[in-house]
């Protein structure tokens, strides 16, 4: 069973001691930029310049590979060939596959996305590989975003974990009874009946009884809330956010002139 | 005045035909431990939530009658100044961890970042807390990799550590394993010994025994027996009403039945009183 859901990784680096809203800056401007910049290759210089170094300066590289390799170099594989195959563009026709055109266009086009892509999530990851979700929201809550909301996020990584240990226990709770669990598809979707009332209902009491739990300890006092933890914001911090706006800025406008 | 004052409360849920509260009043005084027994259903922990400000704040539905605690009234406070002056912590150990936190030491504070206590201030409180009620080991785990009775302690430290003025559990063992239930009471006794004021749902007579100042028996939402836990525990009543009686008191009643428990030594209620009393009575 997972403790949770975070891939936050602890680690000392000059990544992770960033600010996450510089960090959420970095990672909008490094999608605006792979989207919107006119060359051909930038998104492939932006995970060569960019994304690769800064996972190794935020020490996660091992972490961050594993993460491109296992999962977005599948994702963004499989929308690369779907591109490729379907994209009814060019002239050119490098080899066909039954009734499938791959045109040198098509190809050219579906690589570009896929990079586009790759960059946008692994971006995404290495935000998440350096910055732990209760940061980030205790920063988020002290810019104005509303106490409830950054609760319901944080509680939905750490509570989803715990309703999914408790779906193994009903399963099992109910095969133990005689519940098949297994066969064909209509007997398996069956079989969920009597997993969903415990599961669902079950939840929904808890609902109640957390929110007392909550309530107790002041949740909705109106008093200035604080926190525990000190979440440094730099003059770096603030540095890097104005250029990281003036990228993204003038990618926008280079996208906009061009156009 | 006393320090907890309830006037003639009568309660009623939404949707329900009849009060589960009925006319309760009620005088404790401050540093008095109170525990309220009865059986499921009599109004226990409506009463924990009547004391706490869930009543009628929380919980819609009829309210009548007045809730004093510490000369305020909680029908003139909203429920988020109540539960600072009346802390509350109840059955469900799982439920009461707050979902918003990745340590134990986090989860605490959760209560301190909510009421706006300054940074410094709130480390000292809670690691204040935390020695108190024992549990400075667990500072760093994930509240949800503990056991029953390690969550229940740390809830628990997470209401102590907002310094309320009287402190209501509902229950705070009854979904623990033996081991839990001494740690719980453990933590329970040294706030007793400390001087807070308690009041105590519970059902396990032989621990309400070593606490409580007073007893309050609640049958269909009234107070049927009141007294000190020699006088409440022992008496015929509860067994008539269907409460459960400590297997001490069980064991002697049936002793005394048999004419083994000498007629001028009360029933007892505690292993100690039992020992003692099967001890003096000679062999017939």
């Amino acid at each position: 069973m997972h403790e949770r859901l975070s891939f936050h990784i602890k680690r000392d680096s000059a990544l992770h001691r960033l600010n996450p809203l510089t960090k959420i800056f970095l990672v909008l401007a490094l999608i605006l930029v792979a989207f919107l910049n006119p060359w051909y290759w930038t998104p492939h210089l932006l995970v060569l310049i960019a994304i690769t170094p800064l996972s190794l300066l935020a020490r996660v590289g091992a972490e961050y590979f594993r993460a491109a390799a296992r999962l977005i170099l599948p994702a963004v594989g499989f929308l690369f060939l779907m591109q490729a195959f379907f994209q009814p563009v060019g002239e050119e026709i490098l080899f066909q596959f039954y009734f499938l055109d791959v045109t040198r266009e098509s190809l050219m086009f579906a690589f570009s996305n896929a990079m586009r892509i790759f960059v946008m999530v692994s971006a995404f990851t290495l935000f998440l590989l350096t910055t732990h979700p209760s940061e980030l929201m205790s920063d988020l809550t002290r810019r104005g975003l509303p106490g409830q909301f950054s609760y319901v996020i944080i509680s939905t990584l750490q509570i989803l974990p715990q309703i999914q240990a408790r779906a193994q226990t009903t399963i099992a709770a109910q095969r133990s009874r005689g519940l098949e669990t297994e066969g064909h598809f209509i007997k398996r979707a069956g079989s969920l009946i009597p997993l969903v009332g415990p599961l669902v209902l079950g939840s929904l009491v808890e609902v109640e009884e957390r929110a007392i739990a909550i309530e107790a300890r002041g949740f909705t006092s109106k008093s200035l809330k604080t926190s525990l933890h000190d979440i440094p914001d730099s003059s770096i911090d603030k540095a890097l956010r104005w250029a990281l706006a003036v990228i993204a800025i003038l990618s926008i406008t280079l996208k906009l002139w061009l156009s | 005045m006393a320090f907890v004052n309830l006037q003639n409360v009568t309660y009623q849920y939404p949707l329900t035909k009849s009060p589960v509260l009925q006319d309760i009043t009620l005088q404790i005084e401050e540093g008095e431990f109170v525990a309220i027994i009865g059986p499921n259903g009599a109004g226990k922990s409506t009463l924990c939530y009547a004391l706490g400000g869930f009543v009628p704040h929380f919980f819609k539905g009829e309210f009548s009658g007045m809730v004093e605690v510490a000369g305020k009234k909680s029908s003139d406070a909203t429920l988020d100044e109540w539960v600072l002056t009346v802390g509350l912590a109840f059955q469900n150990p799982f439920n009461q961890i707050s979902g918003a936190k990745y340590t134990v030491f986090e989860e605490i504070a959760f209560g301190l970042e909510n009421t706006g206590v300054p940074r410094e201030e709130m480390k000292s409180r809670v690691e204040q807390a935390m020695a108190q009620t024992g549990i400075t080991d667990l500072s760093d785990r994930s509240p949800y990799t503990l056991s029953g009775g390690q969550q229940q302690r740390v809830a628990l430290t997470s209401i102590l550590v907002m310094q309320p003025r009287l402190l209501v559990l509902d229950e705070p063992t009854s979904q623990l394993d033996p081991i839990g239930t001494r740690e719980v009471f453990g933590v329970i006794r040294a706030m007793a010994e400390r001087g807070m004021t308690v009041v105590m749902a519970e059902h396990k007579m032989e621990w309400i025994a070593q606490f409580a100042d007073r007893v309050i028996a609640l049958k269909d939402g009234a107070t049927l027996l009141e007294g000190t836990p020699q006088e409440v525990l022992t008496s015929d009543l509860l067994t008539e009403n269907g409460f459960g009686i400590s297997r001490y008191t069980s064991v002697a009643r049936e002793a005394r039945r048999r004419k083994r428990w000498r007629a001028d030594v009360p029933l007892p209620v505690t292993l100690d009183q039992a020992a003692e009393g099967f001890a003096f009575t000679p062999p017939s």
